[in-house]
C-alpha cells in the first residue's frame, strides 16, 4: 500500500515537473476564467469564442512584441470555489502573469481575492457587482491603487440601469413597478440599484422579491403582477429563468406597460430561442449593441457571426471579452517586460478604444481601477435585438405602448 | 505492537511521512493545496465515520455541521471584523450545539428513515443560510482575505486537526464508549435489552461527530477565505461525497477515511488534469464519472472498503501474506 | 380571490406531475425498502431520450413517451439485477449500502449526460409548449394539462394492474411484508427486480412530460428526487393512491407557500412538512387510504 502511494506520488512530481518545464520564449500566455461549463456555459462559451477571435487577429497581425498570445481557459463551471482553484492554478501551475475573463458575480468577486493575494493583475470583463472594483472588501484603502492589482473594463452593476433611467423619465406614464431578481450576488445588487434608480425616477416600488434559479413554476411570483397592477416588471435573470418568466407571463396574460430585463440573460440569443414569441417587445439594459457609433463594433458582430454560428449572434458579453483582450495586448506592449508587476503599471496607464468603447482605468466613489461607461437600452422587435436609447444613436423607434395581447397571439 | 503515545509504530511513521509531504515534491503550492483538500476530507471522513461506521446512524446530511462550523467562523468576521480564526473554537461548538437539537429530532427515526431525515435537515439550511441575509449575507457569501499566502501554516493546522480526529475516534473505539457504539450499531434492540442508554451513547457520537465536521468547517473557511451556501451545505459535494470518502476506504475502520480521501481527491484530480497535463484535454470530462464507476464497483465488489477489505485485496493481487488491519 | 384560484389551478397541475415521479418512487421504496437517490436521474435520463428523439428525429415528447418508457423499464432492470439485487443478501456493516449504490448510480448516470451532452441546457420547442387554455380569466399551461391528464391515465392503469393481475398482487404482497409473500409462494428476488424497472418507468414517462414544460441539463435530477421522496413519505411507502395525494399536497403547499410567504422558501416548504411528517405522523397518509 505504502509503496503504492509511493510510486504514484513519484510519477505524479515527474509530471508536475514536466508540466512546469515547458517555458518558452515564443509565446506569451494569459490566464482566462470562464464558466465554460455549467448554467452559465452558454456566456462562456460566446466570450470564449470572442477571445479567441481577438487572438487569432493579434497573432495575426504579429502579436505581442513578437510573441504568440495565448490564452489557457479555466472552468470556473459558475461555483465560486471552484473559481477560486482555478485562479490559483492559473497562479501557481501555468505561472500566467496575468488574468482576465470572470463572468459570474459571486466567481469573479470569490477569484478576485485570489489574484489580490498573489498580486497579479485581474481583468476583469464581466462580473459586475460593484465591491469588485471597491478596495474596501480586500481590506484596502482607496488611497491603495499601488497594491490594487483588480481592474474592470465593464460598468458595476449599480450601473447598469443608468440608460435605462434615462428611457424611463421620458415615459411620463411608468409610475409604479415590480422588481423580480434571482437570489444570487448580481441579483440582490442589481435590485438594490434599480430600486434607487426608481426612486430617482419618481417611480413607487411594490415590492421586490426574489427566486432559486432553476424554478419550475414562476407563477406565484407573477401572480403579484397580476395583483398589483404594477406599470413595470423589471427582472434580473440568467438565459433559462428569463425564458420562463416570461412564457409563464403570457400564460398568465400579465399586462403591465413594460417588462425589462437588467441584461444578463435577456439580450442573449438563446433567450428569444427558448421564450420564442414571449419575448417579443421585451426590453432590456444593454452595455453595447453592434449598431454604436464605436469603431470596430459592427466589424466584430460581423466576423463572429462569419466565424461562428449565423444564429446566434453576439451580444454585450462577448464584446466584452473581445475587448478585453484587447486590452491585455496593449497592456503588455506597453509594460516594461512580462512580469505581473510591469503590467499591472502598464494597466494604470491604459487609455485606448475598443469595439467595446473607450476603456480608461479611473478612481471614483469607492471604486478605483474601474472603466466608467454608458449604458444603453434594446428591445426585441421582430426578432432581433434593436437599440433603442439613447434617441440620437438609435436607428430604430422605441415600440410603446406595447399591446401584448396582439404582440402574443 | 508496541505503543507509543496511543499510536503504534506504523503510524508514527505515517504521521512523520505526512509532517515532510509539502516539502518534497518541488514544493509546489498546487499540490500542497491537493494535501490540504486530503486532509479536510480526512476530517470530514472521520467524523462522519464515528457516527455511521462505528455507531450505524447513517448520517446523510453532514453538511449541516460542516455548514454551520464554517459559518460560525464567518458570521462574526461578517458582522463585526471578528478574525475567523476564533472559529476554531466556535466552528466545533456551533456543530455540537445544532447535533443536539437535530438529534432530538432525527434520532426518533431508524436506517433509511434517519438518512432521509438527515437529509432533509441538511438542505433545509441550505435554504435557510441563502435566505436569511441579514445573517449570513445570503448568497453573496462571505469574503475574507486570508492571512497567509503560503501553503505551510494551513497544512499543519489541518494535519493537526487529522491527526486529533484520528486519534480522537482510535481512543474512543478502544473504551467503553466505543463498545456501546458498536452494540447500537449491530443490534439497538439488544443494547437496550442490554441496560444500554441507547439515545444518550447516539447524542455523544453524534456530538464527536459534528465537533470535527464543524471544525473542517471552519477550518474551510480559515483557508479558502470564502463561504457561500451553496458550497458548504451543498447536498452531493459535501453530504455525499463524505460518505463516498468513507465507503471508498472502509466502514468502520481507523485508517478507512483517511485512505477514501486521498484516493477520491486524487482521481479526481488525475483525471481532472487530464493526468496532470499529459493526457488530451477530453480526459478531465471522466472526473466524476471515473469516480462514480469506482463506488459502484466498490459497493459491489469491495463493501468493506479499501481497508476493510484489504485482505481480499491482498489475495487477488497474489500475495500470500495476510495481516489484519492497524 | 382570482389570485387565490389562480394559484389553487397552478398547484394541482405542478401537484399532477409530482404524483407522477413520486409513485415510482413509492412503488421502489415499498419493495425494495430502500430510497432511491437516483429517481432524479433515471428522469433526467428519460428527459435525454425523449430531447433527442425530438431534435434528431422529430418525434414529439407525448409520443416519445411510448419509447422512453421500455428503453428505461430494460436499463433499470438491469441496473436493477445486475447492481442492485446482488447486495441483498450480502453481509455489509452497513444495510444502507444499496441507497449508497443508487448515489453511485445517480453520479455515473449524470457524468455519462455531461460528457455525451456537455452540461449546456437543452429545451424543446413545439408548437404546443407556449400553449395555454382559459377559463374565464385563469390560465391552463397546454403541456401541464395534458401532463397532469396523462398522469392520471397512468395512475390508474397501474391501480388496475396492482389491484387486479396476479402479478401486481404479488408487489402489493411483496410491498407488505417479502417473508409472508416468499411463503406464498411469490418469487420476490423477480418481484424486486420488477419493481425497480416499473417505478423507473413511470419516471421515465414523467421525464417525457416535463421536457415541454422545464428544460434540461445534467444535473437537472436530484431537484426531483427530493421531491420524490417528499412524497413517498407524506403518502405511505408503497402506497399508490398515498403519493397522488402526496403529490398534490405537496404542489398545493408549494404554489401556496411561494404565494402567500415567500417565493424563496419554495422548495424548503416541502422539507418542512416532509422532516414533520416523516418524525410525527410515521406512515404519512397510508393511515387513511390503507391502499
Amino acid at each position: 500500500m505504502k509503496r503504492i502511494i509511493a510510486i504514484s506520488f513519484a510519477l505524479f512530481m515527474l509530471l508536475n515537473l514536466i508540466g512546469c518545464a515547458k517555458d518558452d520564449n515564443s509565446s506569451i500566455k494569459i490566464g482566462v476564467l470562464l464558466p465554460l461549463t455549467g448554467a452559465m456555459a452558454k456566456f462562456g462559451e460566446m466570450e470564449k469564442n470572442s477571445f479567441e477571435l481577438a487572438r487569432i487577429e493579434i497573432n495575426a497581425a504579429g502579436g505581442v512584441k513578437g510573441r504568440d498570445l495565448v490564452f489557457v481557459y479555466e472552468d470556473d463551471t459558475g461555483k465560486p470555489d471552484v473559481g477560486r482553484m482555478g485562479m490559483e492554478k492559473l497562479i501557481t501551475v501555468d505561472k500566467v502573469p496575468m488574468i482576465t475573463g470572470g463572468y459570474s458575480s459571486s466567481v469573479t468577486f470569490a477569484a478576485a481575492q485570489v489574484a489580490q493575494k498573489y498580486r497579479v493583475p485581474f481583468l476583469v470583463n464581466t462580473g459586475s457587482v460593484d465591491k469588485i472594483t471597491e478596495p474596501e472588501s480586500f481590506d484596502l484603502k482607496i488611497s491603495d491603487a499601488d497594491k490594487f492589482y483588480i481592474y474592470r473594463l465593464n460598468p458595476p452593476v449599480s450601473e447598469y440601469a443608468s440608460g435605462l433611467e434615462g428611457f424611463l423619465k421620458n415615459l411620463a406614464s411608468v409610475e409604479t413597478a415590480i422588481i423580480f431578481h434571482e437570489n444570487t450576488t448580481f441579483g440582490t445588487n442589481g435590485a438594490k440599484a434599480f430600486a434607487i434608480s426608481c426612486e430617482r425616477l419618481g417611480i413607487e416600488v411594490f415590492e421586490i422579491d426574489s427566486y432559486t434559479e432553476g424554478t419550475v413554476d414562476f407563477k406565484p411570483l407573477l401572480l403579484k403582477v397580476k395583483e398589483q397592477k404594477p406599470d413595470l416588471v423589471y427582472m434580473i435573470s440568467y438565459v433559462m429563468d428569463a425564458a420562463l418568466l416570461m412564457k409563464q407571463s403570457k400564460e398568465l396574460r400579465l399586462s403591465p406597460k413594460l417588462f425589462v430585463g437588467a441584461g444578463a440573460g435577456y439580450t442573449m440569443p438563446a433567450y428569444r430561442e427558448n421564450a420564442g414569441i414571449a419575448s417579443e417587445k421585451t426590453i432590456s439594459a444593454t452595455l453595447w449593441h453592434q449598431s454604436l457609433p464605436v469603431p470596430g463594433a459592427t466589424d466584430y458582430y460581423n466576423a463572429y457571426i462569419a466565424k461562428y454560428d449565423d444564429k446566434s449572434p453576439p451580444d454585450y458579453h462577448g464584446v466584452e471579452a473581445y475587448a478585453a483582450a484587447y486590452v491585455v495586448k496593449d497592456a503588455i506592449e506597453r509594460a516594461q517586460d512580462f512580469k505581473s508587476a510591469s503590467i499591472k503599471t502598464a494597466l494604470d496607464g491604459t487609455d485606448m478604444m475598443t469595439a467595446f468603447g473607450p476603456v480608461k482605468f479611473i478612481a471614483y466613489d469607492a471604486k478605483i481601477n474601474q472603466n466608467k461607461m454608458e449604458t444603453y437600452v434594446v428591445q426585441w422587435i421582430n426578432g432581433n435585438l434593436e437599440l433603442i436609447w439613447p434617441k440620437h444613436l438609435a436607428k430604430v423607434e422605441a415600440v410603446y405602448p406595447i399591446d401584448w395581447n396582439a404582440e402574443w397571439k | 505492537m508496541k505503543k507509543y503515545l496511543l499510536l503504534e509504530k506504523r503510524e508514527w511513521i505515517i504521521l512523520g511521512g505526512a509532517a515532510l509531504a509539502p516539502w518534497i515534491f518541488g514544493f509546489s503550492p498546487y499540490f500542497q493545496g491537493l494535501l490540504i483538500l486530503v486532509l479536510m476530507w480526512v476530517v470530514l471522513g472521520n467524523s462522519w465515520n464515528l457516527l455511521a461506521g462505528y455507531t450505524g446512524q447513517v448520517s446523510f446530511g453532514h453538511a449541516a455541521f460542516f455548514g454551520i462550523g464554517a459559518y460560525a467562523a464567518a458570521i462574526p468576521y461578517h458582522h463585526f471584523k471578528i478574525s475567523p480564526w476564533w472559529g476554531l473554537l466556535t466552528g466545533g461548538l456551533a456543530a455540537v450545539i445544532l447535533g443536539y437539537f437535530l438529534g432530538k429530532l432525527v434520532f426518533r427515526l431508524r436506517g433509511p428513515y434517519f438518512a432521509l431525515g438527515t437529509l432533509a435537515s441538511g438542505e433545509i439550511l441550505r435554504l435557510l443560510f441563502g435566505e436569511e441575509e441579514w445573517l449570513t449575507n445570503g448568497h453573496n457569501g462571505i469574503l475574507y482575505m486570508t492571512t497567509f499566502i503560503s501553503k505551510i501554516p494551513y497544512y499543519y493546522l489541518i494535519l493537526f486537526i487529522a491527526m486529533g480526529s484520528l486519534v480522537a475516534v482510535k481512543v474512543i473505539m478502544k473504551s467503553k464508549l466505543g463498545f456501546y457504539f458498536l452494540s447500537i450499531r449491530e443490534d439497538q434492540e439488544a443494547a437496550e435489552a442490554l441496560g444500554i442508554d441507547t439515545t444518550k451513547y447516539k447524542n455523544i457520537a453524534l456530538a464527536i461527530s459534528s465537533f470535527f465536521a464543524g471544525l473542517a468547517g471552519a477550518f474551510y473557511m480559515i483557508y479558502m477565505g470564502f463561504v457561500d451556501p451553496e458550497v458548504v451545505f451543498a447536498l452531493h459535494n459535501i453530504s455525499i461525497l463524505t460518505i463516498l470518502v468513507g465507503i471508498i476506504g472502509g466502514v468502520g475502520t481507523i485508517w478507512g477515511p483517511a485512505v477514501g480521501a486521498l484516493i477520491m481527491v486524487f482521481i479526481q484530480e488525475l483525471f481532472r488534469s487530464s493526468f496532470f497535463g499529459v493526457g488530451p484535454q477530453w480526459v478531465s470530462q471522466l472526473h466524476s464519472l471515473v469516480f462514480g464507476a469506482l463506488v459502484v464497483v466498490m459497493i459491489l465488489y469491495l463493501a468493506g472498503g479499501v481497508v476493510g477489505d484489504w485482505d481480499i485485496i491482498r489475495k487477488k493481487f497474489g500475495k500470500k501474506r495476510v495481516e489484519g488491519q492497524g | 380571490m382570482e389570485t387565490f384560484v389562480q394559484t389553487l389551478v397552478s398547484g394541482i397541475l405542478i401537484g399532477g406531475l409530482y404524483a407522477i415521479i413520486g409513485i415510482g418512487m413509492t412503488l421502489i421504496m415499498g419493495v425494495l425498502n430502500i430510497i432511491n437517490l437516483a429517481h432524479g436521474q433515471i428522469l433526467m435520463l428519460s428527459m435525454y431520450i425523449t430531447w433527442v428523439l425530438w431534435t434528431y428525429f422529430g418525434i414529439d415528447p407525448y409520443i416519445a413517451i411510448f419509447i422512453t418508457i421500455p428503453i428505461v423499464f430494460f436499463i433499470a432492470e438491469g441496473i436493477s439485477k445486475f447492481l442492485l439485487h446482488p447486495l441483498m443478501g450480502k453481509d455489509s456493516i452497513l444495510p444502507e449500502n444499496q441507497v449508497l449504490m443508487t448515489v453511485g448510480i445517480g453520479m455515473v448516470l449524470v457524468e455519462l449526460a455531461r460528457v455525451i451532452f456537455s452540461s449546456d441546457y437543452k429545451s424543446v420547442q413545439t408548437s404546443y409548449t407556449n400553449k395555454s387554455w382559459y377559463l374565464g380569466t385563469i390560465s391552463f399551461n397546454t403541456p401541464l394539462t395534458i401532463a397532469f391528464i396523462i398522469s392520471i391515465i397512468m395512475t390508474v392503469g397501474l391501480f388496475l394492474f396492482l389491484t387486479k393481475t396476479d402479478t401486481g398482487r404479488s408487489v402489493r404482497a411483496t410491498a407488505q411484508d417479502k417473508s409472508a409473500a416468499a411463503l406464498m409462494g411469490i418469487s420476490t428476488g423477480k418481484i424486486t427486480v420488477l419493481t425497480y424497472g416499473l417505478g423507473s418507468a413511470l419516471d421515465a414517462a414523467a421525464g417525457s412530460l416535463l421536457l415541454p414544460i422545464y428544460y434540461l441539463y445534467p444535473d437537472v435530477g436530484p431537484l426531483f428526487t427530493v421531491k420524490a421522496f417528499v412524497i413517498t413519505i407524506l403518502g405511505g411507502l408503497g402506497s399508490t393512491v398515498g403519493a397522488i395525494f402526496g403529490g398534490l399536497i405537496l404542489g398545493l403547499a408549494e404554489t401556496f407557500g411561494a404565494t402567500y410567504i415567500s417565493m424563496g422558501y419554495r422548495d424548503a416548504i416541502g422539507l418542512i412538512i416532509f422532516l414533520l411528517v416523516l418524525v410525527f405522523f410515521p406512515g404519512g397518509l397510508k393511515r387513511f387510504t390503507k391502499v
